[in-house]
This record gives structure tokens, C-alpha cells and sequence, in this order.
């Protein structure tokens, strides 16, 4: 049930905080249940989606619902802690009540991926996004071609999802490549910014999708690397970061030219986004 | 269907007085000098010289507006449990909004065609608006500021109004707009006066007739975006400009909002209030990093927004409704008409030189 | 006699090949209010308007433009607002250029207005003695100076600037005006208490948080940091209730405690007509009392809250 079908578009659902993990000195995952069973069991939503997450008293804040809509014992969200709200979010605990509003936002096209190889490339906390899709593709392998994922992050401690990143490594049905800013005596893996090891990486663009987030000047020239290897701008595909609050196109605050983020987006190709006035 | 009906000066007050008995009145009134949209009590200077110095959009959209209400307890059985209760507050009131303007009742279309827009309705927008009747008044003495004519609208236009009044000699013909309009009328000890309807519309005529022409605003879509990335001229046009935000909260068309939560101990509310995009924190991210950092840029927004961005998405209606008052009102007189014709002669320029 | 507009626009023109810009006044879209006109070229000059109608306090741009060699014309209001930005180092004042006036009086656009009714050909508006003059098509409306001048000029304490590179005219006295009504602060000094918070919950009702008042205000040049839209610490909160509105209000006076001039740009752009003034002028007189300081005459001075004395003259903390 999409949250625009809601009779109150800002009414959140109440839900409750099952499991809290560490990922970093500063990046915190939460699994959540909505607290009504048919809410939970009917709620539906598209790889890249996002949600509106309410600490009441404090307020509410955009975040992607990071688990996969092929796993649904809980939504699990990714938090930076950055200002008030992520502050007093990293305080809770299992069993302690927030307000959920989603899905909201478009998804990833995982629909016209179909049968393409697919490149994903995270930096830091961007991987949250990239996991659902990853997800997702991983629960429906036979859909999608070669699966490759290039991760980095500015050290080891500042990888989130580190106890998944050992099972992604040894797959056989993705590569997975792993790099830091800064190593450590025992980092086994690459060290070296992201778009240099993409380029040694060299994934081919023919019938292939990129899918990348991260901080800006890593998605800049991150999108520089993709296109020295030859992807075109629509096959970049990436997920923007905005201030909203409305999160369903009303409240006017999240547009770049006559698109909203939150409602249009957050989900662009390079190709849509070189459309758009620059304002990012 | 419809029919005229007309009511005397002198009958006007004590009769919009009566109506408060059933619902609330919201009329322009007198008020520390200036004149705006208040309930109307007993104790009310009527002011329906002029156009109100604040428009009448507080009626659907409030300033300020409490979301729901949310209340931590600690759980009876479990004292290491906190539970909490969230609680919706809908809209209530039955309002009759009368002496807005032509160009206030439009700008209510503006914001009909986002927050009631089909599938994603703002119950409580939409609801106050189901619960409002829009009695406008029609304009005999547009200001030098009034640019209604300009933007697609005008001193006699019912767009967005259940009920038109029109100034004559001794009172006012009042003609309905919409169902709702004829409904509320119908039940109105009103006389009838179907022979005064073409008095009437002489009035506005003439008035739409004296409006200077000095030509459309609309259509300008293209040239505004074609400026987007002209830092000389956005920085030109915003060198006088404040950033602060009377422009915003007093145009009858500007909608954007912020949600806060603001609690007191155990107890609190989220509120929607009117937010303003001149301000520097409306676009401000988290991680500090902030798209529109200038008075340029945001301006930029607010004229592309208005001209071009509303315009694209919504079948070329314009975002602006020329009643000027933030031309009135600003402290250092910006004016949107000029901005509009300087960004429209500048990529026009532009264009011709590029093809020389 | 108000400074020449012609010898302010030869001044002009003299310095501005040596300047980044000129700020001067130009006309607007309003008859009774001019508009801050920035000059960067000759041609810009002949569009430069003096006369009561140059309300505008063109001082508050100044800290924004630090860098730039910038020209300034400034009447008495504004000179005394430029020395405070002088005072708190917020401009430099090897940069600015400063053409003084001489000042008659500046037309309150909201009470002319409404005493002119239509506005339709307004073509000039000057201040001799005791009225105002407006030509309308061609024929002349004299009104009494207290009914449309801007309250402010009721207590005006110097219509010249001091402190200037270029004085454009001749020195003389404030406007003089007979039958002054009472000012707000007046007024709320003959109230209890109980009757001023009514006054200000009744004035703060009408308030939209708009803002404007502190975007005028030329100190404010912390707007986008302002503790009003602080959530840590949360002074104030979004809710439309008069209490939050007049601690925005407080804060503002407060912060501008011994450093506001009274230039009245607050209340100008105040779209409401609040009152908003009277709270600074309130602690401009406690100022004067404990420290025998006035804001903006001497740019060496330095405003008495940014300081700490061990010993104050006027306070005599030992000997309670």
C-alpha cells in the first residue's frame, strides 16, 4: 500500500524498533516492524523507495529502506548520525516506538535491468541504498547478468555492513571488490579512491547498468570513471540527497527545476539529472 | 440555476454578523493599522476599501497548523517501557470567507492543483476547503501594483470563488459560482435581483477594461529557464533584496511549508507553519551542504518556480496571481513585473545574438 | 535646506572610477518609497533619486560587500548605523566611501498613503519647515509633518552624517515638527504591566514571522545563523502562539542592546505595522542609564555589552 493512498499523507504508522546494529563510529541500522500486522504484511515497496522516519518530539527525516522487498520480516534503515534527529535516533533501542511514513519516492528501474550486467558502486554510506537493490537482485539471480560491486569507504571501521561484506566476497553469482582511503596493517583489499579502482576494475559498459551513491565529489568522479570505460549517461543511474519534509511533492521544498526529489526522485539517471537546472 | 441577488450597504454588516451564529466569518478588517483576514466580531471595522494588506489564504492554509499530538506515558504494568499515543487533529470549522479578492480566490486554485491533486489529497487542506465558501469581491479601484490583467486573471474573475459580489449603486449584486455557491445562497434571506446582473457585469467591465495592458507575464517559461545559469543577471536583480520573507508569507500563492515537532515535557505536537524559500535554511542539508546558499540562487527559485516550474507542470497556469502586494510590501520595493520582463528580454537577447 | 542632488551626483561620478560600487537611491515601483540603486557604470548615476522619499537604510548592505571598495550615500539615520559597523568591525573603512546628506525628513509610505488616498501622478514629495509637499499631475498637497513623516524623525538626534569622506550640501537641524503624537513607548510607560503583555500579545497576533525586521535590520548580520530558528538551543518554537513571536522579539532587542542606532528600518519593513521599535528604544534607555552610552557616534567607541569592566561607573556592584 503506497503511502499516498493514505487518507492522512502525514499521519506515520507506529512502529517499533526490533533490532538495533552498530555499523560504525557513526552509522547505525535499525530493523523495524510497523506495529499493525495487516500494515506490516500488506506493505509493499520497490528497491530504492524511501521512508520518512518520526522520533516525535524531535521530527522526522528521509532515510532508503536498505532491506529488500524479498525479505519483509522488517524495513531496515541506515543512519548517519548528523543533526538533532539522527542524534536522538542513535539513542534508541530495541523495543522503543517510531513513526514510519513510506515507501515514498520512486525506485531503481530494476524492471528494464533486466538481463544486463549491473556495476554497483558505493562509497560510505551510500552503500544503504545499493544494498536493496543488490538484494533484491541476489533473490532473483536468474533475472540479471554479471553482478559486480566496488565498495569503499574512507577506512575499515568505516564500512557499514561489514558482517555481509564476507558473504558478498565469496559468492560466486556477483565479484565484489572492496577499497579504503586509508589501510590498515591487516586490510587485505584494495586502498586507493573509488574511481581509480573502478578503472582498474575496468567493468564493461556493453549491456551493462551502473548504479552508484556516495558523498557528491565521490559520485562526480565517480561518474567521470564510468564514462572514461564508456557508459553512457543513461545507463548511470544514482540516488540523490535533499532536504525534505512533506516527502509527496507538496510541501515545495526539495525541487530541482520541475522536479521534486522526494516524489520524482530520488532515483535519476545521469541523463536525467544533466536535464535538470544545475542546483544539486 | 443561478440567480442574482443583491444586498444594500447598510444591510452588509449586520447580516455577515448573523452568519457567524452557524460558522466563522473571516472578512477583512482593520486591525494595528493595516487590514487583514480576521473573525469577524461585533467589534469589527469591516475594511473592503482596497485589497487587504495580508491575503486571504490563512483561511485554507493557517499559518500555523498542529498535524497531531503525540503523549509518552510510561506503560502501567512495565515501568521500563515508554508508550506513546499519537493522535490526529483534523480540521473542523465552517467558514464563510467573504471580501477576498479576484486575486485571492485564484491563488486558492494554485494550491488546488497541488494539494488536491487526484490520488495525493492533503486531507487537511482539502477538507478546509470542503468546509470554506469563497465570497469575493469584485475589484472598482485596482492599484498601480495590481497586475492581475497581466497574469492570466482580472479585477471581476470568479476562478476559484463559490460566490461573486459586485459593487453597485446602493449595495451589492451577488451572483453564485458553483453549486456550493447557489447552495449556501439559496438559503439566504436575500432578495433576488436577476435584473441587476447586467448592472453588474457593466461594472466589471469597465473596471477590466481600465487596467493598463502593458502586456502578458505568462508564456515565459522557456526565457526563465534559459537564465538559470546567468549568475550576472540573478546576482543584478537580488543586489537590493533582504532574503526575508514578507513577499512569501503575504502572496496568496506561495504554499511551501516545514513540520516541526515542539514538545513540552511529555506532550507535544507536530505543526505544519508556512515555511519561506528566501530563508537560507529552507534548502539547508544536514550534512551542510546547501544547493541554494544565496540570496541569487533563491531568488532564482522563487521567480522560476512562480513563472516557469508551476507553469510546465500545471497546464501553463502561472503561480502568481498580480495582486502586488509583495511589491507594496517589500522593504526595498522589489518588483516581480520587472524581474519577469528583464529575464524575458535578456534570453530573447541572448537567442537573436546567438543566431547573428 | 535638503543636500542638491545634483551636487551628490557630480560627487558621484567624481569618485566612482575609483570604486567596485555606488549605493545610492533610485525610482521605484512604489511613488512614495524609492529603491536601493547599486551603481556601476555612469550612466546609472542619472538614475539617482534624493529626497524624503530615500527611506531606505543603505548601511545594512555593507557587511555583505566587504572586499569591495564600495560607495555609499547615507543621511543622518544611516551614517550613525554605518559607525556602528565601524565600532563592531564589520566593515572596513578604508573600503567605504561615504557621500553624507543633509536630511529633511523621510515620508512614513503607509501613513502617506492613507492621507493621500490615490497615488496616481505623484510626480515630487519635499519637506519645508513644518509640512510636507506632494505634487500630484501637476498640483501641490501640503500635509501636516506628523502625519506622514516616519516616526523615527520625531526624535531624530542629527540629520547630518558625521562621519563622511564627501558632505553634500549644508549642515542643519531635524526636521521640525509640531503636534508630535506619542510615541509607543510613551504610551506603554503610562501602562501596568498587565496591560502592556496585553498590548504585545494583542500586536504579536498579527505577526507572520516573516522576518523582515531582522533582514533589515543592518547588525544583523548573523541572520542565517539566527538563534530564533535554533533547534539547540530551542528559544523558540514554530507555533504561532504571541509568546513565541515576542521572544523572538526580546532576543532581537536584546541582542542589539547599546548597539542599535534607532534607525527604524525594523519597523519600515515590518509588513504588518508592528510597533517593534519600541522594545530597542525600551533598552536603549536602560543603556543610557547604566552606561552613559548612546550607539553610533564615535566609531572608536566600542558598544558597552561587547565589553567587561572590572570596575563599572555606574554600577556599583560593592556596595549593595
Amino acid at each position: 500500500m503506497t503511502n499516498t493512498d493514505a487518507t492522512n499523507l502525514y499521519l506515520p504508522d507506529m512502529g517499533t524498533i526490533q533490532e538495533v546494529i552498530e555499523e560504525t563510529a557513526n552509522i547505525k541500522t535499525f530493523r523495524i516492524t510497523l506495529n499493525n500486522p495487516d500494515a506490516m504484511r500488506d506493505f509493499r515497496f520497490e528497491p530504492g523507495q524511501v521512508g520518512q522516519l518520526s522520533v516525535f518530539g524531535v521530527g522526522e527525516s528521509t532515510f532508503v529502506i536498505n532491506s529488500s522487498p524479498t525479505r519483509m520480516d522488517y524495513l531496515q534503515f541506515s543512519v548517519m548520525r548528523v543533526g538533532e534527529l539522527t542524534e536522538k535516533l542513535h539513542k534508541l533501542r530495541p523495543g522503543d516506538q517510531v513513526g514510519v511514513r513510506a515507501p515514498l519516492g520512486n525506485c531503481f528501474p530494476y524492471k528494464e535491468m533486466k538481463g544486463k550486467d549491473i556495476v554497483f558502486v558505493g562509497g560510505g554510506i551510500g552503500m544503504a541504498p545499493l544494498r536493496t537493490l543488490l538484494l533484491y537482485m541476489l533473490d532473483n539471480r536468474d533475472d540479471y547478468g554479471k553482478i559486480s560491486l566496488l565498495y569503499g569507504a574512507r577506512s575499515p571501521f568505516d564500512m557499514a555492513f561489514s558482517y555481509e561484506l564476507p558473504d558478498w566476497l565469496e559468492r560466486e553469482d556477483m565479484t565484489t571488490e572492496l577499497t579504503v582511503d586509508n589501510g590498515t596493517p591487516d586490510w587485505k583489499h584494495h586502498v586507493g579512491l573509488i574511481p581509480n579502482v573502478l578503472k582498474e576494475m575496468a567493468p564493461s559498459a556493453e549491456n551493462a547498468y551502473a548504479v552508484t551513491c556516495g558523498p557528491p565529489i565521490m559520485i562526480k568522479f565517480t561518474i567521470e570513471a564510468l564514462h572514461s570505460l564508456g557508459f553512457k549517461d543513461d545507463q548511470i543511474i544514482t540516488t540523490l540527497e535533499k532536504r525534505m519534509k512533506c516527502g509527496v511533492g507538496i510541501c515545495g521544498r526539495c525541487n530541482i527545476g520541475t522536479k521534486y526529489v522526494c516524489k520524482d526522485g530520488p532515483v535519476f539517471t545521469n541523463a536525467q539529472l544533466k536535464e535538470l537546472p544545475n542546483e544539486l | 440555476m443561478p440567480t442574482a441577488r443583491y444586498i444594500a450597504n447598510d444591510k452588509l454588516m449586520p447580516w455577515l454578523l448573523s452568519l457567524t451564529e452557524t460558522r466563522q466569518v473571516l472578512a477583512p478588517v482593520q486591525a494595528g493599522g493595516q487590514t487583514l483576514f480576521a473573525p469577524l466580531t461585533a467589534d469589527s471595522q469591516l475594511d473592503i476599501n482596497g485589497l487587504a494588506d495580508a491575503s486571504a489564504k490563512a483561511a485554507l492554509l493557517p499559518r500555523c497548523e498542529t498535524l497531531f499530538e503525540f503523549h509518552y506515558s510510561k506503560s502501567e504494568g512495565i515501568p521500563s517501557k515508554t508508550e506513546l499515543e499519537v493522535r490526529e487533529t483534523l480540521p473542523d470549522q465552517d467558514t464563510f470567507l467573504f471580501g477576498a479578492r479576484p486575486c485571492d480566490a485564484k491563488g486558492f486554485t494554485v494550491f488546488d492543483r497541488v494539494y488536491d491533486g487526484g490520488t495525493r489529497r492533503d486531507i487537511y487542506y482539502c477538507t478546509r476547503r470542503d468546509k470554506t465558501i469563497v465570497a469575493t469581491l469584485a475589484c472598482t479601484d485596482p492599484a498601480d501594483t495590481c497586475f492581475c490583467n497581466r497574469v492570466g486573471g482580472g479585477p471581476g474573475d470568479t476562478d476559484g470563488s463559490d460566490i461573486l459580489f459586485t459593487p453597485v449603486d446602493g449595495g451589492y449584486v451577488i451572483e453564485p459560482v458553483t453549486e456550493r455557491g447557489e447552495a449556501f445562497l439559496a438559503e439566504q434571506p436575500l432578495v433576488e435581483a436577476e435584473d441587476r446582473k447586467e448592472e453588474a457585469r457593466k461594472v466589471r467591465e469597465k473596471v477590466a477594461e481600465a487596467m493598463p495592458d502593458e502586456g502578458s507575464l505568462g508564456g515565459a517559461k522557456g526565457e526563465v529557464l534559459e537564465l538559470f545559469d546567468d549568475k550576472e543577471f540573478w546576482g543584478d536583480v537580488t543586489a537590493k533584496c533582504l532574503s526575508c520573507g514578507a513577499c512569501s508569507y503575504l502572496c496568496p500563492t506561495c504554499y511551501c511549508f516545514n513540520m516541526t515537532d515542539e514538545s513540552n515535557g511529555d506532550d507535544g505536537v507536530r505543526v505544519r507553519t508556512w515555511d519561506n524559500c528566501m530563508s537560507f535554511q529552507f534548502t539547508l542539508e544536514g550534512s551542510g551542504h546547501n544547493p541554494r546558499d544565496g540570496k541569487a540562487q533563491r531568488m532564482r527559485n522563487r521567480i522560476g518556480h512562480k513563472f516557469s516550474y508551476y507553469p510546465e507542470l500545471h497546464d501553463g497556469n502561472l503561480a502568481c496571481v498580480g495582486c502586488g502586494r509583495c511589491i507594496v510590501h517589500c522593504p526595498v520595493s522589489m518588483d516581480v513585473r520587472a524581474i519577469v520582463a528583464q529575464a524575458r528580454d535578456r534570453a530573447l537577447a541572448k537567442q537573436e545574438h546567438a543566431n547573428d | 535646506m535638503a543636500s542638491s542632488i545634483d551636487d551628490l551626483k557630480s560627487a558621484i561620478k567624481k569618485a566612482l572610477p575609483d570604486l567596485d560600487m555606488v549605493i545610492a537611491w533610485a525610482a521605484g515601483p512604489d511613488p512614495l518609497s524609492h529603491t536601493p540603486l547599486f551603481i556601476t557604470e555612469e550612466a546609472d548615476i542619472e538614475r539617482i533619486e534624493w529626497d524624503p522619499r530615500c527611506s531606505q537604510n543603505l548601511a545594512g548592505y555593507l557587511p555583505g560587500l566587504r572586499g569591495k571598495k564600495v560607495g555609499i550615500v547615507v543621511k543622518g539615520c544611516d551614517a550613525r548605523s554605518l559607525v556602528e559597523l565601524l565600532q563592531e568591525k564589520l566593515i572596513d573603512r578604508e573600503d567605504v566611501t561615504i557621500f553624507g546628506l543633509h536630511c529633511t525628513g523621510a515620508v512614513d509610505a503607509r501613513t502617506a498613503r492613507k492621507a493621500l488616498g490615490s497615488l496616481r501622478g505623484l510626480e515630487s514629495v519635499s519637506i519645508d519647515g513644518g509640512t510636507a509637499s506632494f505634487s500630484v499631475s501637476g498640483e501641490s498637497k501640503t500635509l501636516p509633518l506628523a502625519g506622514v513623516l516616519q516616526k523615527k524623525c520625531f526624535t531624530c538626534t542629527g540629520a547630518d552624517a558625521e562621519v563622511c569622506d564627501h558632505f553634500i550640501g549644508e549642515h542643519g537641524q531635524p526636521p521640525q515638527v509640531t503636534d508630535i503624537p506619542a510615541t509607543t513607548l510613551e504610551e506603554l510607560q503610562a501602562m501596568s504591566m498587565e496591560e502592556r503583555l496585553h498590548f504585545w500579545e494583542d500586536q504579536m497576533s498579527r505577526c507572520i514571522r516573516c522576518y523582515a525586521c531582522r533582514s533589515a535590520c543592518p547588525l544583523c548580520v548573523c541572520q542565517d545563523h539566527c538563534a530564533a530558528q535554533s533547534r539547540e538551543p530551542h528559544w523558540v518554537d514554530q507555533t504561532d502562539h504571541p509568546r513565541e513571536k515576542l521572544m523572538f522579539q526580546a532576543i532581537h532587542a536584546l541582542h542589539t542592546a547599546g548597539r542599535c542606532t534607532e534607525c527604524g528600518e525594523c519597523e519600515r519593513a515590518c509588513p504588518m505595522g508592528l510597533p517593534i521599535m519600541t522594545l530597542k528604544q525600551a533598552l536603549n534607555l536602560s543603556i543610557q542609564d547604566l552606561f552613559d552610552y548612546k550607539a553610533g557616534t564615535d566609531p572608536d567607541q566600542a558598544p558597552p555589552l561587547f565589553e567587561f569592566r572590572e570596575e563599572e561607573k555606574n554600577i556599583k556592584e560593592r556596595d549593595w
